[in-house]
């Protein structure tokens, strides 16, 4: 694919910064605080990392009909996620062609097209420019209306999620995905109806960087037990489960996207504290089996966590979607959703978006937990000394499974900071590549 | 002079499609066919320069591409904002093969409908 076809001007890709291996050094598994706060790191971020990256955009439930759209941001670029009449969905950047003034201020909705305040650049919802206020005095200059629409980005999904990205040179989404489609199976493709967002995005900021919250997804229940344990026991009753005593558990990565998890169905949707919800789970684990097999039947609402790289995460059970919106090195904009089966019964769904609110939003207990640790794990680094500092990521190291069919780059236990180490590396590697082409391919190397 | 302009074939629109037919003495010209009926209409909205015929056509209205305003492809009234000044419309003449408007008349519905 060309850039012609989706109308953007390539970025020329900046100098890599000098210092990323004394910065980010996976190998020794030890990094620095400055990757959370320097802005320099920041801004190759969203030129490497979220102008190139397939980012998650939107469900297809929250767009049915033609003229719907969403409003959301790739990195820090405003998009518009919208329906075609037929059918198809487009992402286009949220800033008008003459003098890049936003040309939709609503967050979701339904329309005929976008017009822009300034001076009445007016865009169908394929983005084609339609006609502009004293249209007839443009025509003196040769002006060429097909060269001026609202500037797309590429589209594909992967069973109801849509993801865009900005770079004509990046894999496909399948490539990009791997055999990490697998295991979003577990959440994505457990019934036949599919599934759907429940209730509308709740919207919240964080002082804390977005790699922070991302990694905290990718494969650190480690600190659920510590950091959740007296929420837990207001929510439930009892500690959170003793994740060290599951009998079996793995991590598992690739292309720096992680999934860590165990086998015991219900671990996570049981701090929800909603008896319908584990009846419904396990009401649904059969069904699930035979679309997907045993295995991954008793990951439905297990004590399990995912991010795609760069800043899309999952918690099964807690059926929580959420981006890490990146709004300069020490602050994300948190853009939150409840996944549900679309065949669910209505209570169950109802709870489910209840309970996400009571745990994992703004009015969540467990968010409230993180929220206050990522923001001190972000702002300690503003001390000079204290970010050139080594922070350890060396759990785990060398406990990769050769023995195993399960997909991916696959390690032994929760307990374990692999995934993380493979999010660091993936991160590392986009930020010295010049290009895609670029990018080291490092599935099964990884330790 | 005639004043009878061909429009398209009998079968060349299918119900709820429509067409810009270019005129260079009336001005461009849309046709519409509802549901079997023709109907022609001036195809420059009267509200901005857009061609109605680049519109979106539902339950009889033609909406604008540029602001969405709406015009009755009936009797031409503008009924929804920032239209508000009448569409020109034209009678249709349909003979056994082809379709026509005759640019000298108003349709039989605008008469009707006494706008003016």
């Amino acid at each position: 694919m060309d850039n012609n076809l989706i109308k953007l001007k390539p970025i020329e890709a900046s100098p890599a910064l000098p210092n990323l291996d004394k910065l980010c050094d996976m190998e020794a598994g030890r990094m620095s605080g400055k990757i959370f706060w320097d802005g320099d790191i920041y801004e190759q971020e969203l030129e490497k990392i979220f102008a190139r990256c397939w980012l998650f955009v939107a469900h297809e439930s929250q767009i049915p009909k033609a003229g719907d759209y969403i409003a959301t941001t790739m990195g820090e670029d405003e998009v518009l996620v919208v329906r075609q009449k037929d059918a198809s969905i487009k992402v286009l950047i949220n800033a008008c062609p003459h003098r890049g003034n936003k040309v939709c201020f609503a967050e979701a909705g339904n329309a005929r097209g976008f017009i822009c305040n300034y001076h009445g650049w007016a865009f169908g919802t394929d983005g084609a420019l339609r006609g502009m206020h004293e249209s007839g005095v443009y025509e003196d200059s040769a002006f060429d209306k097909s060269q001026h629409g609202l500037r797309e980005a590429r589209v594909d999904s992967y069973k109801g999620l849509v993801f865009a990205t900005f770079a004509a040179d990046a894999p496909s989404l399948a490539e990009y995905l791997g055999p990490m489609a697998w295991y979003l199976d577990v959440i994505l493709d457990n019934d036949e109806g599919g599934t759907e967002f429940a209730g509308g995005c709740i919207r919240s900021t964080i002082e804390c960087n977005w790699k922070i919250a991302a990694e905290n997804f990718v494969g650190d229940i480690l600190h659920a037990g510590w950091t959740h344990d007296s929420a837990a026991r207001a929510m439930l009753g009892g500690a959170v489960a003793q994740v060290s005593d599951f009998p079996e558990s793995w991590s598992v990565n690739w292309n720096g996207h992680g999934y860590e998890f165990a086998r015991d169905l219900v671990g996570n949707a049981a701090v929800l504290g909603e008896s319908a919800i584990n009846k419904y789970l396990h009401l649904q684990a059969p069904k699930a089996a035979e679309r997907l097999g045993e295995f991954r039947s008793r990951m439905l609402g297990a004590v399990s966590s995912f991010t795609l790289f760069p800043n899309f995460s999952f918690l099964p059970g807690q059926n929580t979607m959420r981006v890490w919106q990146p709004r300069g090195p020490n602050k994300i904009e948190l853009y939150t959703w409840v996944i549900v089966n679309k065949n669910a019964p209505q209570d169950v769904k109802d709870k489910w978006r209840r309970g996400a609110m009571m745990t994992f939003s703004p009015t969540g207990v467990f968010e409230m937990d993180d929220g206050e640790n990522w923001e001190y794990c972000t702002k300690t680094s503003r001390g000079k000394v204290t970010r050139y500092q080594d922070l350890y990521v060396g759990l785990g190291m060398n406990t990769r499974l050769a023995d195993t069919d399960l997909p991916g780059n696959v390690f032994k236990g929760q307990l374990n900071e692999a995934n993380s180490r493979a999010f660091y590396q993936y991160w590392k590697d986009l930020l010295k590549a010049p290009s895609w082409a670029d990018v080291p391919d490092r599935n099964g190397q990884l330790r | 002079m005639t004043t009878r302009v061909l429009l398209c074939q009998r079968d060349e629109l299918t119900p709820g499609s429509l067409k810009k037919v270019p005129n260079a003495e009336v001005g461009d010209i849309c046709v519409y066919n509802l549901e079997g009926q023709y109907y022609a209409t001036a195809d420059l909205c009267t509200h901005a320069t857009a061609s109605l015929a680049e519109g979106d056509l539902e339950d009889g209205l033609i909406t604008c591409p540029v602001h969405w305003g709406q015009f009755d492809v009936r009797t031409g009234e503008a009924v929804t904002f920032p239209c508000e000044k009448h569409l020109r419309t034209y009678q249709i003449i349909v003979t056994d093969k082809e379709v026509f408007a005759d640019v000298a008349k108003e349709a039989e519905e605008a008469l009707a409908a006494d706008l003016a």
